[in-house]
């Protein structure tokens, strides 16, 4: 069945080597990830801290150029505006401008997807609803606690009515009734014909609401595969590819 | 369009709220009211005006090109550095439209504060002031005079050796530079002509010589002697202003292109720069300060774009505190570059490490020459308005093609430059 289905990330290939100042490489941050995301998925990317996750979904979004290899967003490169004019995009810390409230904020994602000013008003409000800001709608969100800015941030990201969601730690910083909010919105979304690509450091989280997942370590895809088609639970699926032996030499501290 | 309506009214906004514009509008109305009392003028009515002119719109300028050309080295590297870039690069816009919506509300900001500023000029001024459009003797070029004037340099026993064994090019350079500058001297009881092209047909009536004697070291010289220009006539005697506004009296311009002729009746010898020195003012219908001041300001938010232009490609492609940096130098250099080249013409005749710091200094002052080489404010000082050319110019160049050019190599760099 899933073959018949849109593939709406493909990366094949893909490397990601960082240089210093004198083109001297630094780090290879991926390496020959080759990966597929079909359209209505959730698919998490996960991983221990520095596999190459956020340097994927960097890539995946255009904001970085991949060294070798070949990315393709609905069929389309990354950069090119079409494909852009489909992705709503969630950093994993809030960076929204201080000055602007809520409301602008929104607006002022809304005006960057071309949205009318009667439609942009229209989505503004309804997203300020969903995610229970609208009390606080008219208030700077300099202002605002890490949630509620996170809360904003998610808002945005589903301004231009994205065919394709990206969430890097949507969770993140977020109490336990605001995180099971953002899981049951993710799983909603999915259902609504939405693909998400979600990394996420909670595996309990990703879990819940990811269709599929794969395991980055050192950059390289070391596991994939769909969650229900694992046969233990996540956290010792991924413990076993990547954490094996590993733990710190606390004696040495003690004595 | 809508994007960069939104990126425009964003950046806007955050300059309001910051409290940046208003600081800058609060700034630049306490240096236009506190100049009058802290810049010491010459005691005449036109040294007042000229000092409060030179210096409370040339400091708001100032002040503006400095906190608008950092803003702009800012405003991309720190949205970087924050993270907050990555969030409007995702959008399906233009990332030359980013930096094109920044430059624009950045240069508004500029226009307002010049606005407010040259609207408390207008109150301490008369606004009714004459004001001129000015013409320039028709002469060779600098350069061609220079070609001309090689052979004749070589062959004279009193150049430096150095000179003589330099290459054609480099000594032809040296002598354009000499050229500018070029001095003329008018001897006792002698005359001296100069061609000047057509006055403007609605300025015939209104005419006037203006000799400017400002040497490097300001030194004044007095005047003494008559001008005729096809039927008008006026007598100058002089020896107190540096610059001198001489009206021509008795029948409209002469048609086309004619003679200035200045006969010397004073004692001294008289010496000028033709090129730099001697200017006629023509004044059409409506040509008074309030009027000048307007295109001054015009040309003045148009050379503001181009910093901010220029600014804001810097801090794409550097980070903040770098480009803040090399933002101050570009401007400090284009402030300084014109005095020391001025000063110090004669490459060819200072030691290699002083060659090596004029070459660059040269260096910049060609490349910022189309932004740094008209200042309206001195001229409007002098009650010179701004030309139609020197405005067609403002605009296209430094109001629409920089920014264009610049917020597209912007855009350019944004999308190589590596998001951490």
């Amino acid at each position: 069945m899933q073959e018949k289905r849109e593939v709406i990330i493909e990366l094949k290939g893909v490397e990601k080597t960082f240089r210093d100042f004198w083109l001297r490489p630094t780090v290879k941050a991926v390496d020959g990830l080759d990966l597929s995301v079909v359209k209505g998925e959730v698919f998490g990317l996960l991983g221990p801290n520095g596999s190459g996750k956020s340097t994927t979904i960097k890539m995946v979004l255009g904001l970085l150029e991949p060294s070798a290899g070949c990315i393709s967003l609905f069929g389309l490169p990354p950069r090119s505006i079409a494909a852009r004019a489909k992705i709503g995009y969630l950093p994993e810390l809030s960076y929204l401008h201080p000055f602007l409230t809520a409301r602008e904020t929104l607006r002022y994602y809304a005006g960057l997807c071309s949205l009318d000013r009667r439609t942009a008003a229209e989505r503004t409000r309804q997203l300020l609803e969903m995610v229970g800001l609208s009390d606080v709608a008219d208030r700077a969100v300099g202002g605002f606690s890490k949630g509620m800015a996170r809360r904003v941030a998610l808002a945005s990201a589903l301004v231009g009515k994205p065919e394709l969601l990206v969430l890097d730690e949507p969770t993140s910083g977020l109490d336990p009734v605001s995180t099971n909010e953002v899981k049951t919105l993710v799983k909603t979304l999915s259902k609504g014909g939405m693909t998400v690509l979600m990394t996420s450091h909670l595996l309990g989280d990703a879990e819940d609401v990811c269709d599929r997942v794969a395991i980055l370590n050192h950059g390289k895809s070391v596991a994939e595969g769909r969650i229900g088609e694992i046969g233990t639970s996540l956290e010792e699926f991924f413990l076993a590819k990547v954490g094996e032996g590993r733990s710190f030499e606390v004696a040495p501290f003690l004595k | 369009m809508k994007a960069f309506r939104e990126i425009f009214a964003m950046q806007f906004v955050a300059l309001v709220r910051s409290k940046a514009l208003a600081l800058l509008l609060a700034a630049a109305s306490a240096w236009m009211l506190l100049v009058p009392r802290l810049v010491a003028d010459d005691g005449t009515a036109d040294g007042a005006h000229q000092v409060f002119v030179r210096y409370s719109l040339g400091g708001v300028f100032a002040l503006l090109a400095a906190c608008l050309g950092a803003a702009a080295a800012g405003s991309i590297s720190s949205d970087r550095a924050l993270r907050r870039l990555q969030l409007t690069l995702v959008r399906p816009v233009r990332h030359s439209v980013v930096a094109l919506g920044r430059i624009a509300a950045l240069t508004a900001a500029g226009a307002l504060v010049m606005s407010v500023a040259a609207g408390i000029a207008l109150l301490r001024t008369d606004p009714s002031r004459p004001c001129y459009g000015v013409l320039s003797p028709v002469m060779e070029s600098p350069r061609e005079e220079a070609e001309r004037m090689y052979e004749v340099y070589m062959a004279d026993p009193h150049t430096p050796e150095n000179v003589k064994r330099a290459k054609k090019s480099a000594v032809v350079k040296l002598l354009t530079q000499k050229a500018v500058d070029h001095y003329q001297t008018v001897s006792t009881n002698e005359t001296a002509r100069w061609t000047f092209p057509a006055v403007p047909a609605g300025s015939s009536e209104s005419v006037a010589v203006r000799l400017r004697f400002t040497t490097l070291f300001n030194t004044r010289e007095d005047v003494v002697g008559d001008f005729s220009f096809g039927d008008m006539r006026a007598s100058v005697s002089n020896i107190t202003q540096a610059v001198v506004t001489i009206p021509l009296k008795g029948g409209p311009a002469p048609d086309g292109a004619s003679e200035l002729v200045f006969a010397n009746r004073g004692e001294n010898a008289l010496m000028l720069r033709p090129r730099r020195d001697i200017t006629l003012l023509c004044r059409e219908k409506g040509d008074v300060f309030a009027y000048g001041l307007l295109l001054a300001v015009v040309v003045d938010v148009c050379v503001l774009a181009a910093i901010v232009s220029l600014s804001m490609f810097l801090g794409a492609g550097l980070g903040k505190s770098v480009a803040v940096f090399a933002v101050m130098a570009v401007l400090f250099m284009t402030s300084v570059s014109s005095t020391i080249v001025e000063q110090y013409p004669y490459e060819l005749e200072t030691n290699r490490k002083d060659q090596i710091g004029l070459v660059l200094t040269r260096f910049m002052e060609q490349a910022t020459s189309p932004v740094g080489s008209f200042n309206p404010v001195d001229a409007l000082a002098e009650d010179r308005r701004v030309s139609a050319g020197e405005l067609v110019r403002a605009v296209a160049l430094d109001l629409l093609a920089l920014p264009l050019l610049l917020s597209l190599l912007a855009g350019l760099v944004m999308s190589r430059k590596t998001m951490d």
